[in-house]
C-alpha cells in the first residue's frame, strides 16, 4: 500500500473511531441553561478525581440531539424537555437504563424592568426574544405558553428566534428586544434584565431535565462515575446554589 | 475668426508650447502622429487644461492661468468632429444630429436642419440607427452634428484619416461647403498635405510639440516638395473623358491630358499627378513614348529643399514640375520661357470620381 | 417531500423582498460610486475603492457585527434615529441594509465594467456638444452603462438571496417579519426533525439562484460585447 493510501486509511479510521471519546475523557452535551452549573460540578470532581479531561458542549436540548445523531462525541446528555430524551432513546443512542431526573426550572419573561407584568402586557410589545421551538425547549415551552393563554396569534409576527436559551438572554441585555423567555436561573445570571414575571405554571408543562448516559457513555467508566456524582447531594447543593429546584 | 493661443502642457517627457495667432475662416493644423496636434486641439476645446497660459478665441478669453479663467467645453461653443466618428450608439441619427442643437441657447440658434441635411445628404438616414451606416455615412453624421451645435469654431481633429481614400475625397466637399454655407470657420488637423491644399489657406505646422511654421497651405506644399518622397502633388480637375486609341483622353483646363485605360469607368474626377513625374524638354522632343507633352511657360521658379520647383503655366492650367539645380541652369530656364512638359498616362492618380459609373 | 407552512412561504416572499429592496435601495450609491472610480480624479481615490470593497473581504458576521455597533441604540447613526423614533435592529430594514452593504462591492464591479467600456470620445464628444458633466452623465453614462447596471443588479440580487451572517445578527431570525430562506433553513437545520423542509427550501433557493445568475450570465456578456 502506497504512502498515500496509508495516510488516507489511517485518517478514515480516526475519523470514524471518533465517536467515543478518548480514555480519561468525558464528552458532555447540556442544554445552554445548564452552563455554569455543570462547569462548576465538573470542576469540583476533577479536583478529587484527577487525570480526567471533561470536554464539554453546551447548545439548544435539540441542535445537541442533532449533532449526537450525527455522530459527534458524547458520553453524557442532558436535555432541558422530556421530547429530546426521548427522541434519543427512539434512535437507540442513549442507555435506557441510566435515564434519571436531573433537575427541574421555571420559566420566566425578562427584560428591561417596566416593560411588562404579566403574560397579557405582552401583546403591547414590538419584539420578543424565545429559542426556536423547532430545537430549543425554553421555545418550546414559551410556544405552549402563548397557545394555553390564547396569545399566540397576536404574537406571530413579534418573536425572534434565538438558537439557544442564552442568545435569548443576551437578545434582551442588549436591548435589541423588549424581552426575552428564559429561565429562571438564566436570569439570576443577567445583568440588566430582569425577571418582569413569572410564567404561570398552568401554562406549560413542568420544565423537567433529563440526563443520561449514552450508549457509547455507558462504555466509559470515567463517564460512568461523573454521571454517579451528578446524582449526589454535593451536586444536588450546587444546582440548588444556581436557582434549580430539585423535587 | 480670430484665434490667440499662448499655451504649454507637459506630459511626462514630451512638452507642448503652443504660441501661435491666426486670423481665417480656413485654418489647419498640420503635423505627424506624436507631434501633439490633439493636445493643441484638446486645450482649445477645453478637453485638456493646459499647464499654464492663455487662449483668446475672437476677443473671449477660453483660458487664462493668471485670471484663473478655465471655460469648460460646453460653455465654449467650439464643437468637435473626431477621427472615430463618436457617435453616440443608443441615439439614432436625428438624436445625434439634435444633441448639440438641444444643448445651445435660444439666440445661437441659427442653423436651418433641414437645409444642414440636404446638404450632407442625410435625408434618407435620420431614422436609422448608426450602428449600421457605412464609414462615410457617420462622418457626415458627425459633422452635422458639429455643425448644428452653433459653434461658432469647429475643430476638426483628422477627420479623413480612418476613410479610405475615395470616401476620403468625396467627403471633403462636404465639409467645405458646410461651413462655407453656414459661416462656421474651422481648424482642421491632418498629416495629409493634400487634405491641407483642398480644406485650409493658413495652416499651423507643429512638430515636436511646437509651431515650427506659419504659412498657406500651398506655399507650404511647395516648401516641401524636396523634402518629400511624392514631390509636390498637382491636383487636377479633369472632365468630360473620351476613349481613343485605347486610352482615356480628359479636358482640363490647360487643354487635353491623356490618361492610362484603367481610368475607363470615371468621366471626371479630380486627380493627381506628382512633380517628380514631370520632365521638362527645352526643345520639344521629336518622337517621345509619353503620350502627354505640354506646351508651357515658365512662371517662376522656386527653391524647395534640395530641388528647384517649376511653376509651369499651360493654357489656364497650372502646373509644378520639380528638377535640379544643376539642370535648371542647363537648360537656362527662367520665368517667362517656353519649354516642354512630358508625363506617362500612367502617371496620374485618380483621387475621386465626380460622376462614378456602375462597377 | 413535506408541504411547506405558512412561516415557509413568508421566508419565500420575505427573500424576495429583501433582495429587490436591497437592490434598488443600492442602485444610486452604486452608481455614484461607479461614476467616481471610473471617471473622476481625485485625492483619496484609493481609499475609496478599498471601502467599497470591504465588505467583499469580511466574513458577514463581522459586517453584521459592525453594523449592529453602528445602528443599535448605542452607536452614533443608531442613537441618533433612535431618539427621531425610528427602530432599524430587529427589523425588516436592518436586513435590507445588511444585503445592502454585503452586496454593494458586487454591483459597483459589475457597474464600473460597463462604464470602463464606454468610449471615452463619446464623453469627449458630448461636453464639446453643450452637455456639462451631470448632463453627461444622465444623457451619456446612464444608458450606456445599463447592461452593466443590470448584470451588477442581478448579481447583487442572488447574493442578497444568501445573505445569513449579517442579517442573522442585524435583523434577527424572526418569522414573517426578518426570517428569509437562509434563516428559515438554518432553523429547521438545527433541528434534527426539519431535515426535509431544510432540504425543501434549499431547493426553492438554489432554484431561484440559478434563474437569477442566468440572467446574470446573458446580461455580463452583452456587456462584454459592448453593446
Amino acid at each position: 500500500m502506497g504512502h498515500l493510501q496509508r495516510l488516507l486509511l489511517y485518517l478514515f479510521v480516526l475519523l470514524t473511531a471518533a465517536s467515543s471519546a478518548g480514555a480519561g475523557e468525558v464528552a458532555l452535551s447540556a442544554a445552554a441553561s445548564l452552563k455554569e452549573v455543570i462547569s462548576e460540578l465538573s470542576d469540583n470532581f476533577a479536583k478529587k478525581n484527577p487525570g480526567v479531561k471533561y470536554v464539554k458542549n453546551y447548545g439548544a436540548s435539540g441542535a445537541l440531539v442533532k449533532q449526537i445523531e450525527n455522530g459527534a462525541p458524547s458520553d453524557i446528555f442532558i436535555s432541558a424537555n422530556l421530547e429530546w430524551m426521548d427522541y434519543l432513546k427512539k434512535k437507540n443512542l442513549a442507555d435506557v437504563a441510566s435515564i434519571g431526573t436531573f433537575t427541574y426550572n421555571t420559566l420566566v419573561f425578562a427584560g428591561a424592568p417596566g416593560k411588562a407584568s404579566s403574560m397579557q402586557d405582552l401583546i403591547k410589545l414590538e419584539r420578543i426574544a424565545i429559542g426556536s421551538p423547532k430545537s430549543v425547549p425554553a421555545g418550546e415551552y414559551a410556544m405552549e405558553a402563548f397557545k394555553k393563554a390564547g396569545l399566540d396569534k397576536q404574537l406571530e409576527k413579534k418573536l425572534a428566534m434565538a438558537k439557544d436559551v442564552r442568545e435569548c438572554l443576551m437578545y434582551a441585555e442588549r436591548g435589541e428586544v423588549d424581552g426575552a423567555f428564559v429561565y429562571k436561573t438564566d436570569a439570576l445570571q443577567a445583568n440588566k434584565a430582569k425577571i418582569l414575571f413569572t410564567v404561570p405554571q398552568e401554562l406549560y408543562p413542568r420544565v423537567t431535565y433529563p440526563m443520561a448516559l449514552t450508549v457509547a457513555g455507558a462504555k466509559n467508566k470515567d463517564a460512568a462515575a461523573f454521571f454517579g456524582y451528578l446524582h449526589s447531594d454535593a451536586a444536588k447543593a450546587v444546582l440548588t446554589k444556581y436557582g434549580f429546584a430539585i423535587h | 475668426m480670430q484665434l490667440t493661443m499662448m499655451a504649454s502642457k507637459r506630459f511626462g517627457e514630451f512638452t507642448l508650447e503652443a504660441d501661435f495667432s491666426v486670423n481665417g475662416e480656413r485654418t489647419g493644423v498640420f503635423g505627424v502622429s506624436g507631434s501633439g496636434k490633439s493636445t493643441l486641439v484638446g486645450m482649445l476645446a477645453g478637453l485638456v487644461e493646459p499647464d499654464c497660459g492663455k487662449i483668446v478665441l475672437n476677443g473671449d478669453c477660453l483660458f487664462s492661468s493668471s485670471a484663473r479663467i478655465n471655460l469648460p467645453p460646453e460653455q465654449r461653443r467650439i464643437a468637435m468632429v473626431f477621427q472615430q466618428h463618436a457617435l453616440f450608439p443608443h441615439l439614432d441619427v436625428k438624436g445625434n444630429l439634435f444633441y448639440g442643437f438641444n444643448r445651445c441657447r435660444q439666440e445661437h440658434r441659427v442653423i436651418d436642419f433641414d437645409a444642414l441635411v440636404g446638404v450632407l445628404e442625410l435625408d434618407d438616414l435620420l431614422r436609422r440607427s448608426v450602428k449600421n451606416l457605412s464609414g462615410g455615412e457617420k462622418q457626415r453624421v458627425a459633422l452635422g452634428r458639429a455643425i448644428l451645435a452653433n459653434p461658432r469654431l469647429l475643430l476638426m481633429d483628422e477627420p479623413l484619416s480612418a476613410l479610405d481614400d475615395t470616401l476620403r475625397f468625396q467627403i471633403i466637399p462636404y465639409l467645405r461647403s458646410v461651413s462655407e454655407q453656414f459661416g462656421i470657420p474651422y481648424l482642421f488637423i491632418s498629416h495629409s498635405l493634400v487634405e491641407m491644399r483642398l480644406m485650409t489657406d493658413t495652416v499651423l505646422v507643429v512638430e515636436k510639440g511646437r509651431i515650427t511654421d506659419q504659412t498657406g497651405s500651398e506655399q507650404l506644399a511647395r516648401n516641401r516638395m524636396g523634402r518629400s518622397s511624392v514631390g509636390y502633388i498637382n491636383l487636377l480637375e479633369l472632365h468630360g473623358m473620351t476613349e481613343r486609341d485605347g486610352m482615356c483622353a480628359y479636358r482640363w483646363d490647360g487643354g487635353e491630358l491623356l490618361l492610362s485605360a484603367t481610368n475607363r469607368d470615371t468621366e471626371s474626377g479630380l486627380f493627381e499627378l506628382s512633380s517628380k513625374d514631370l520632365i521638362l524638354f527645352k526643345q520639344h522632343p521629336e518622337a517621345i513614348s509619353a503620350r502627354n507633352l505640354l506646351r508651357c511657360t515658365v512662371a517662376a521658379l522656386f527653391e524647395s529643399g534640395t530641388k528647384m520647383g517649376v511653376e509651369l503655366h499651360c493654357g489656364d492650367g497650372k502646373l509644378i514640375s520639380e528638377i535640379v539645380p544643376v539642370a535648371a541652369r542647363e537648360l537656362g530656364i527662367s520665368p517667362g520661357c517656353t519649354v516642354y512638359a512630358a508625363c506617362k498616362a500612367s502617371a496620374f492618380r485618380r483621387l475621386s470620381a465626380r460622376n462614378p459609373s456602375k462597377k | 417531500m413535506t408541504s411547506l407552512m405558512s412561516t415557509d412561504y413568508d421566508a419565500i416572499r420575505l427573500s424576495a423582498q429583501v433582495a429587490i429592496a436591497a437592490t434598488l435601495f443600492s442602485l444610486p450609491y452604486g452608481f455614484a460610486a461607479a461614476y467616481l472610480l471610473t471617471f473622476v480624479k481625485f485625492r483619496g481615490k484609493v481609499l475609496l475603492e478599498v471601502l467599497v470593497n470591504l465588505p467583499l473581504t469580511l466574513p458577514p458576521v463581522v459586517v453584521g457585527y459592525f453594523l449592529l455597533l453602528l445602528l443599535g441604540k448605542n452607536g452614533w447613526p443608531g442613537s441618533l434615529l433612535s431618539d427621531a423614533g425610528i427602530r432599524l435592529i430587529f427589523t425588516l430594514k436592518a436586513a435590507v441594509i445588511a444585503s445592502a452593504v454585503v452586496g454593494f462591492p458586487l454591483l459597483v464591479r459589475s457597474l464600473r465594467i460597463g462604464m470602463e467600456g464606454i468610449d471615452p470620445q463619446l464623453i469627449k464628444a458630448s461636453r464639446t456638444l453643450g452637455a456639462c458633466w451631470h448632463d453627461t452623465l444622465l444623457s451619456i453614462i446612464l444608458p450606456l452603462s445599463f447592461p452593466g447596471l443590470l448584470a451588477g443588479s442581478s448579481l447583487m440580487f442572488a447574493r442578497s438571496l444568501g445573505e445569513f451572517g449579517a442579517t442573522i445578527i442585524v435583523a434577527g431570525n424572526i418569522p414573517g417579519v426578518t426570517q428569509t430562506i437562509p434563516l428559515a433553513i438554518y432553523d429547521y437545520a438545527s433541528s434534527p426533525t426539519g431535515g426535509s423542509t431544510a432540504l425543501a427550501l434549499c431547493l426553492v433557493s438554489v432554484a431561484i439562484s440559478l434563474a437569477v445568475l442566468f440572467l446574470h450570465e446573458l446580461l455580463a456578456r452583452r456587456v462584454a460585447r459592448g453593446e
